[in-house]
């Protein structure tokens, strides 16, 4: 369950840091290692931050994970320093984790409508009917759903690469085979 | 992220110390309670790694001179020797110590209040420059100003502020003041920022323009905040939970935090030196000194600041190996312990194909590869290529390739076989981590055929290394490296898997039987027996090679002495064919036919084994006396053999010889029963003899212990007789024999020709004068 919050603010150093935010074992390092590595693991609870590498296009992107704990609250914010885009995570239901693929109606604690208001308010600063669809994604890192489709709508926002670019981007690199086809699913589901 | 252990190395010990220090009772008790502010102060960094350090406990300033060795075993340790030692008339203890080298001063907090003292002397500065109401202070390491003769440095003050001076040798000038929320409790300094510990909050200051940045806080019940200067606009902080965060001038993070005081506060506890509990951290020239509580002067070199180092120097490495400042570069990536597989991935083709390397996710350079570095300059790439073979060669089989030997090995590999280096054949023939995988397309695009055989063969693919080595001698491909068909014959007699042997012997006798027989003959000496090379199997397969099957049974005979009937026979059979062979064949010289004939003998004589009338039939036939005498013996008709060594042969030393050899390890009397034959032979009338016989030589034969009375009977019939045939066959006088049937008889017995008997009154052997009455 993944909220994105976008502002304009970019770092010298990367040319984009991206940064994932949310309590405890909501699942970021999962959500982040499905996307980076393709697979799901189990993860230790993270200590600190985190820090990924990723690719697209020419540009360099740094997608900082943090750590839920609530000792690390303080370092949230510091970390959030010069990001261009957030990612806010939270369980879908409270009481057993925000794992789409573990969610059932009954279980479910916040509705989707409630989900996407959340994301519209984040994201006043920006006219949310230019973006493809509302910046409110559920997801399961288990099984990949959707997880793919929250970074492209980052990157392809603050970085947009043509058609031509990302066809080039995407030969290149075996690990964002998957990204297209799974970009397809999102656009059908735009289309809608 | 994962942090290595810190190692902890005593820079000057407790023994040391302590006899170091003032005498009193007094003053050792104190001294381990103030041992928690004692600081080491980088002087000065003279040739190698010298350190001077000053350290301060309650009044005292100790002057050390450190000097940093690393022992034959690699470790590091520090050698340190006492410069002098100062009583500052203060009434309390020292709070820090800080030295500005280039001006010859140390700064010393005390009381609050910050002084000046001569480097050398540790007497206070003249002037009597002084700040009161401080709480710490630091040193700007990247200075602001820059001015060589001063030294910038930050004051926290008790009352809200921060204060800014340059020193000089005898001034303290005020630049500006800051005030903050809080008291600072730690500083870092550099270049126009300030990075502060207040009492719950980090923030970083510009003190230009004075905009103050929060950082993130921290407790300061449970953690000393400790701020460190790591590198250029780049500090590093403790945060919550033992991390340690890391943060630029400009208030962010670039990398993630470090777990690095885990280990540090778990190792310090058990030696009761809580991280938290006032020790001091410093940072000298990359190296890192912590003074704790109870042990006294621990240096360490920490693991996270090593491995920020060594992020440094990894950067500086390729910048180095992009300049081509390959001695550099070389050090600089062992030093900073650069993954090897980070510089083989510079060259295009030589990581493994099925690596799953990818290059570090902050990147270390942005060279793509060497083809771009060296733009189509072909000297250029070959530096390259040297670089990185010197480089692997220096690291390979060093603890820098654990875990790489694959990588290294396989690049090496490459690299060898395109400029065909004769290193190439040693690196795959003993304990090589090439795999086929990559090399064989490789070795083949270079036609380092040998090579790839052997990499075949270290990876018991040996009916594939066959095949290669057969193209190569039948000269269907070529590698100057191969040695030849020997090779193959060493190769196959070692060859444990036998039916392959077979599948190569028929080609490699076909080339060259004589050697080839030597897949037979040169077996490992412990090789376990099997069916498919039992010998009855190899002599038939033999067959078509004459030549090869007498040198295998010469093997089984004599060298694995074997004691079969059939290999001695058929070795015997083979060795007389031969003989025969040569006999019949013209213009043969005469020693080919005696060698042949005396290998013959040589076999004859050695065995028992084989059959001998089989043998005997065949020498009969021809004549060859030499060689029946030996198997009359073997017969034990040794009346037979010795009348033809010496009748036929007069081989008289032969027939002695005889004698000796044919009665080893037999009874003695079997020895003298042999030499009675030797004598009847040599003394047996029926044969006509010019000569005596009964010559000293012969008496000579008879063993010196033998009894005359043993052989008196018969030397004395024998000589009897022979006297007997001497005397009525020949004439004392002179010696010749008897022409006709007259001759002359003088009283006394002598005998002569008619001629020879001048004086029928004097005897001529005797001279006897006889009566000439008589008649
Ligand atoms: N079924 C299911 N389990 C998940 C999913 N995402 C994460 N988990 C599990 O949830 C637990 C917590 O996941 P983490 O990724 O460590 O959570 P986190 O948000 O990084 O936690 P902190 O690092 O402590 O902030 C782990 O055991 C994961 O295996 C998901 O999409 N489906
Ligand atoms: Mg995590």
């Amino acid at each position: 369950m993944h909220l994105v919050k976008i502002t304009t603010v970019q770092t010298l150093e990367k040319d984009l840091k991206v940064i994932i935010l949310g309590d405890y074992a909501v699942g970021k390092t999962a959500f982040i290692c499905r996307y980076i590595e393709g697979k799901f693991k189990t993860q230790e609870p993270t200590i600190g931050a985190a820090f990924f590498l990723k690719q697209w296009g020419p540009y360099n992107i740094a997608v900082w994970d943090t750590a839920g704990g609530e000792r690390y609250t303080g370092l949230s914010s510091f970390y959030c320093r010069n990001a261009g885009a957030a990612i806010l995570a939270y369980d879908m239901s409270n009481s057993m984790g925000m794992k789409l693929d573990l969610m059932t109606p009954e279980s479910r604690d916040i509705t989707l409508e409630e989900g996407k208001k959340l994301a519209r308010e984040l994201n006043e600063n920006i006219d949310i009917s230019k973006l493809p669809s509302d910046p409110y994604f559920e997801t399961s890192s288990l099984n990949g759903q959707h997880v793919n489709e929250v970074f492209e709508f980052i990157f392809q926002h603050c970085l947009p690469l043509t058609e031509a670019q990302r066809k080039a981007a995407f030969e290149k690199n075996s690990g964002t085979v998957e990204l297209t086809e799974k970009d397809s699913t999102k656009k059908s589901c735009c289309s809608k | 992220m994962s942090i290595k252990a810190f190692e902890l190395v005593p820079a000057i010990e407790r023994i040391k110390l302590m006899s170091d220090k003032a005498r009193t009772q007094e003053d050792t008790k104190n001294l381990f309670d103030n041992l928690k502010k004692c600081i080491f102060v980088l002087l000065d960094r003279m040739s190698g790694y010298m350190w001077q350090k000053f350290i301060h406990r309650n009044h005292f300033v100790v002057h050390y001179t450190i000097e940093e060795k690393t022992s034959t075993s690699g470790k590091t340790v520090f050698h340190s020797d006492k410069q002098g030692h100062k009583y500052l008339a203060v009434k309390k203890p020292i709070n820090q110590l800080k030295a500005a080298s280039a001006l010859n001063r140390i700064m010393v907090l005390c009381d609050n209040t910050l002084i000046l003292l001569n480097m050398f002397d540790l007497e206070p500065i003249v002037s009597g420059a002084k700040i009161k109401g401080v709480t710490c202070f630091c040193i700007n390491e990247n200075p602001a100003y820059g001015n060589p003769f001063s030294v910038e440095i930050c004051v926290a003050l008790k009352k809200k502020q921060l204060q800014f001076y340059t020193v000089t040798e005898d001034r303290l000038v005020h630049i500006r003041d800051i005030s903050v929320s809080e008291p600072a409790v730690a500083l870092g300094l550099d270049g126009s920022f300030v990075c502060v510990a207040l009492s719950s909050q980090y923030c970083m200051i510009n003190f230009e323009t004075a905009h103050i940045q929060d950082l993130f806080p921290f407790d300061g019940e449970q953690n000393k905040p400790l701020i460190l200067r790591i590198s250029r606009e780049e500090f590093l902080l403790s945060g919550p939970s033992a991390l340690g965060m890391f943060v630029t001038s400009d208030g962010i993070s670039q990398r993630p935090p470090l777990q690095w005081s885990e280990n540090l506060i778990n190792q310090h506890q058990k030696q009761a030196i809580p991280f938290q509990g006032g020790t001091y951290l410093g940072n000298f020239d990359g190296r890192l000194f912590i003074a704790s509580g109870k042990e006294i002067y621990s240096l360490v070199p920490v693991a996270w600041e090593k491995q920020i180092y060594r992020r440094f120097q990894q950067q500086a490495a390729f910048i180095e190996f992009s300049q081509q400042n390959f001695d550099e570069a070389r050090e600089l990536f062992k030093d900073g312990q650069v993954d090897v597989q980070e510089v083989i991935s510079l060259y295009p083709k030589l990581l493994p194909t099925n690596t799953s390397f990818t290059r570090s996710i902050q990147p270390l350079h942005e060279i793509a590869d060497i083809n771009q570095l060296c733009r189509g300059q072909d000297s250029l790439l070959t530096d390259y290529k040297t670089f990185l073979r010197l480089y692997l060669e220096d690291i390979r089989g060093t603890k820098e390739a654990i875990g790489f030997k694959q990588e290294i090995d396989i690049a090496l590999l490459k690299l060898y076989a395109e400029v065909n280096s004769p290193e190439l054949i040693p690196l795959i023939a003993v304990d090589t981590g090439c795999d086929l995988k990559d090399c064989v397309d490789w070795l083949e695009k270079y036609n380092r055929y040998h090579a790839l055989a052997l990499l075949y063969k270290y990876h018991s693919e040996n009916d594939k290394a066959l095949h290669i080595w057969t193209r190569l001698v039948n000269g269907e491909i070529k590698d100057e490296a191969f040695p030849g068909l020997q090779f193959v014959i060493e190769y196959l007699s070692n060859l444990t898997d036998h039916e392959l042997v077979w599948k190569y012997v028929d080609w490699i006798l076909e080339k060259d039987p004589e050697n080839g027989v030597k897949i037979f003959t040169e077996r490992p000496p412990n090789e376990p027996q099997s069916e498919r090379l039992r010998p009855d199997i190899v002599i038939d397969y033999l067959h078509r090679f004459p030549k090869a099957v007498i040198t295998y049974l010469e093997f089984l005979v004599f060298q694995k002495k074997m004691e079969k009937e059939k290999y001695h026979t058929h070795l015997a059979v083979l060795y007389l064919d031969s003989v025969l062979q040569l006999m019949k064949t013209n213009n043969i010289k005469k020693e080919e036919i005696d060698i042949a004939r005396s290998k013959l003998r040589h076999m004859l004589q050695i065995s028992n084994l084989y059959r001998v009338q089989l043998i005997l039939g065949k020498a009969k036939e021809q004549e060859m006396h030499a060689e029946c005498a030996i198997l009359y013996g073997k017969l034990e008709e040794h009346d037979k053999a010795l009348r033809i060594l010496v009748h036929k042969l007069k081989d008289f030393g032969g027939a002695e010889n005889y004698c000796i050899v044919n009665s080893q390890g037999k009874d003695p009397s079997y020895r003298k029963r042999l030499f009675h034959a030797l004598l009847s032979v040599y003394l047996d009338p029926s044969y006509e003899h010019k000569e005596n016989l009964v010559k000293p030589a012969i008496l000579q034969i008879l063993p010196e212990n033998w009894s005359v009375n043993l052989l008196s009977q018969f030397l004395n019939r024998n000589v009897r007789k022979s006297l007997n045939t001497c005397r009525t066959t020949r004439i004392e006088l002179c010696n010749r024999a008897f022409g006709d049937s007259s001759f002359v008889r003088y009283p006394n017995g002598v005998v002569t020709h008619v001629h020879c008997a001048k004086n029928k009154h004097i005897c001529p052997v005797t001279g006897k004068l006889f009566s000439t009455k008589r008649s």
